[in-house]
């Protein structure tokens, strides 16, 4: 542990510990952009400039390892003047596009500009080099090489994380240019974290290009739903849309990446949604108010299960979170008294995984179903099969799709019930003919937890309120048991996980505190 | 249109994957290889350097565009090359290269029409001390003056 000081400050930290990160750890900001917590240090933007007593030049505070009795400054006069220098030379060739450039908000120049810029321009306008502009180079990446920088953070990420090797710095001196090689494209499917890492607005995201200023949007922790590994993602809204999914760093989940079919899961908050309450009376439509709706579905299903052990069933899903399939598992077993019980994977289901982050299942929490005491697989088929016999009367089915059936398979199974009853997000085969449609909250309209494939119970956290009449799917499901004589006082989602792991052995002992934001495993 | 190596530039090749510890290291000599049989480094040697190599195209490429000695365009008979560095430019080479221009009217970076001459300007030659330098082909010429380089050039067929 060498001791050294920072600014007068004396510090202690771990042996091998760089300049830059000692400094974090006192709180003192030592400015970058090529150096990335997570990629190899290149030393190359030479932003991070401090002087070390003893040393005649000034260091690179992320490639100098601290030693003891090391006496580091950063806020110098000479630090200032080089930094100042630093940031010259990188804008002489850099275009002014903030107004239109989608990092203008999040971008490393504006921001050390005001900190460190503020100089009269040496360079005349006219011997500055342009690049190309606007190209696409593949996967959700549009890259704009005049705004690059050079600090060789991408080259690194496909390098070292992906291995594809897809970009690289072409010439030399003011000449180099960051580019692909004509005819291949970025080819792996991680490419959004590219316009992450980038710390100007050279590489930019397709998808949310010319959407939204950045300061505009509001961020809340989440997970993503796109598969069983749950990665930790910040969802950014404005007002009741959902703009895009940035990876949230969790050493143990994802470090500090995603995969773009996670990236695209946030347009399921924003498009095909059901927005209102609706039942379905000789084939059509009919709005109708959720004060009449619930005590209709709750007086069906009881009467169904009055007329038989067997004769109501529930389908969960497993894009429901912890606190959801607790509930629903609930009213099937002790108010529905029945063993038509189990959860369907939403189609295309099981697929591609790659070793990395994406899993085949693409359900963020099948593990938490599985542990909650509903099950799938054969018991699913078991269901579908008691289903289609016509002894079911009553079924209430959660999410949009059931199993991997098509729309013609799942309007014909579903009419050998006389009555269907669903809570789902968005417009999709079930809603088509279910007799009534409860719409419920997205995941960024909604909080709980989910079970990622590896057992880690995470939390996702509500953005903003449910759109349109759409309703929070614990709140629901309360006032539904409620009408079915439960008397339960569940208030939130946070006291159905209170008693959920004061029941369930793989929850025992956990609260919304120990999960955290990072996430705890549970119990196996 | 894909890039095969001669049957002795494969086996030179083969000889320098065993060469190195690194792989990569392969590249730099891959590339004067593919120069030497091609007289430049096509798209299509990039791609089957990179693949032989195991790495990218873009790996391939950000290393042939960094040096100045690697051709990504075919060049002429002669390939005339003339330090703009610090030595040679404090001796007057921009002048040098001006002159070369003019005489043989195509601007650096071009060929002559005829196909005989590429001119072009490059980074230090490492000859600082016989200062201004050109290459021609695989000759240098050193201390070079408005007069002798008209001789040199005059002198190739
Ligand atoms: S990267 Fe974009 S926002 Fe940042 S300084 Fe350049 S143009 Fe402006
Ligand atoms: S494109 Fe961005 S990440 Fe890549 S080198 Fe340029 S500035 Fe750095
Ligand atoms: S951050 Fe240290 S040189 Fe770039
Ligand atoms: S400067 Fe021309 S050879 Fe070195």
């Amino acid at each position: 542990m060498p001791n050294l000081t920072i600014n007068g400050i004396a510090v202690a930290v771990p042996d091998g510990t760089t300049i830059l990160n000692a400094a974090k750890t006192i709180g003192v900001h030592v400015p970058h952009y090529c150096y990335h917590p997570r990629l190899s240090i290149a030393g190359n933007c030479r932003m991070c400039l401090v002087e070390v007593e003893k040393f005649p030049k000034l260091q690179t505070a992320c490639s100098t390892v601290v030693t003891e009795g090391m006496i580091v400054r950063t806020d110098t006069e000479k630090v200032r003047k080089a930094v100042t220098g630093v940031l010259e030379l990188i804008l002489i060739h850099h275009p002014i596009d903030c107004p239109i450039c989608d990092q203008a908000g999040e971008c490393g120049l504006q921001n050390y500009y005001m900190t460190y810029g503020l100089h009269k321009s040496r360079y005349a306008l006219e011997d500055k080099v342009h690049k190309k502009k606007v190209q696409d180079i593949g996967g959700q990446i549009v890259l704009d090489a005049e705004r690059c920088i050079l600090c060789s953070r991408c080259v690194r990420f496909l390098d070292e994380v992906t291995q594809t090797r897809e970009l690289h710095i072409f010439s030399r001196g003011d000449h180099s240019e960051i580019s692909v090689f004509p005819g291949r494209p970025l080819s792996n499917d991680y490419t959004g974290n590219l316009a992450d890492i980038c710390p100007v607005g050279a590489l930019t995201s397709k998808d949310f290009r010319f959407k939204c200023r950045v300061w505009f949007l509001k961020g809340a922790e989440s997970i993503c739903t796109g598969c069983s590994n749950g990665c930790n993602v910040e969802a950014h809204f404005k007002g009741d849309i959902l703009y895009r999914l940035k990876p949230r760093e969790n050493e143990a989940v994802n470090r500090s990446w995603m995969c773009d079919f996670g990236r695209l899961e946030y347009k399921k908050a924003n498009d095909a949604r059901l927005l209102a309450p609706f039942v379905r009376e000789g084939g059509a439509e009919k709005a109708v108010s959720w004060g009449a709706l619930v005590p209709r579905v709750a007086l069906e299903l009881s009467r169904a299960a009055e007329a038989g052990p067997d004769a109501a069933a529930v389908i969960a899903s497993p894009q429901l979170s912890n606190e959801e399939l607790y509930l629903a598992r609930r009213i099937a077993t002790e108010l529905l008294g029945t063993r038509n019980l189990a959860f369907t994977h939403r189609a295309p289901g099981d697929g591609f995984e790659d070793g990395f982050l994406i899993r085949a299942d693409k359900n963020p929490n099948s593990r938490g179903a599985r542990l909650l005491g509903i099950p799938d697989g054969a018991a699913f088929d078991a269901l579908v099969e008691r289903i289609a016999a016509g002894t079911v009367r009553a079924l209430l089915v959660f999410g949009n799709v059931v199993g991997s059936f098509t729309e013609a398979e799942t309007a014909a199974l579903l009419s050998k019930v006389p009555f269907v009853a669903q809570v789902g997000t968005n417009d999709g085969p079930v809603s088509k003919v279910a007799t009534a449609v409860m719409p419920s909250a997205s995941f960024a309209e909604r909080g709980g937890t989910f079970t990622s494939h590896a057992g880690r119970v995470q939390r996702f956290r509500a953005g903003f309120a449910p759109r349109g009449k759409a309703r929070n799917t614990v709140d629901l499901l309360v006032e539904l048991a409620n009408r079915m004589g439960a008397g339960w006082t569940f208030a939130g989602e946070a006291s159905v996980f209170h008693a959920l792991s004061a029941t369930e052995a793989p929850f025992a002992g956990m609260t919304y505190e120990s999960v955290g934001s990072q996430g705890q495993e549970c119990k196996p | 249109m894909s890039f095969e190596f001669s049957d002795a530039g494969r086996r030179e090749f083969d000889r320098l994957l065993t060469r190195y510890p690194d792989r990569m290291a392969v590249v730099l000599p891959a590339l004067h290889l593919a120069q030497r049989e091609l007289g430049y480094v096509s798209d299509e040697a990039i791609v089957h350097i990179a693949e032989r190599v195991g790495t990218s195209p873009a790996y391939v490429e950000g290393v042939a565009t960094f040096y100045t000695m690697y051709n990504r365009k075919p060049v002429g008979k002669y390939h005339v090359q003339i330090c703009r560095n610090i030595s040679c430019s404090l001796l007057g080479a921009e002048h040098l290269i001006e002159h070369v221009s003019k005489k043989l009217g195509v601007a650096p970076g071009e060929t002559t029409p005829d196909g005989k001459f590429t001119l072009s300007k490059v980074e230090c030659l490492g000859s600082c001390g016989t200062a201004p330098v050109m290459m021609v082909n695989d000759d240098y010429h050193e201390n070079l003056t408005a007069g002798s380089i008209d001789r040199i050039l005059d002198g190739l067929k």
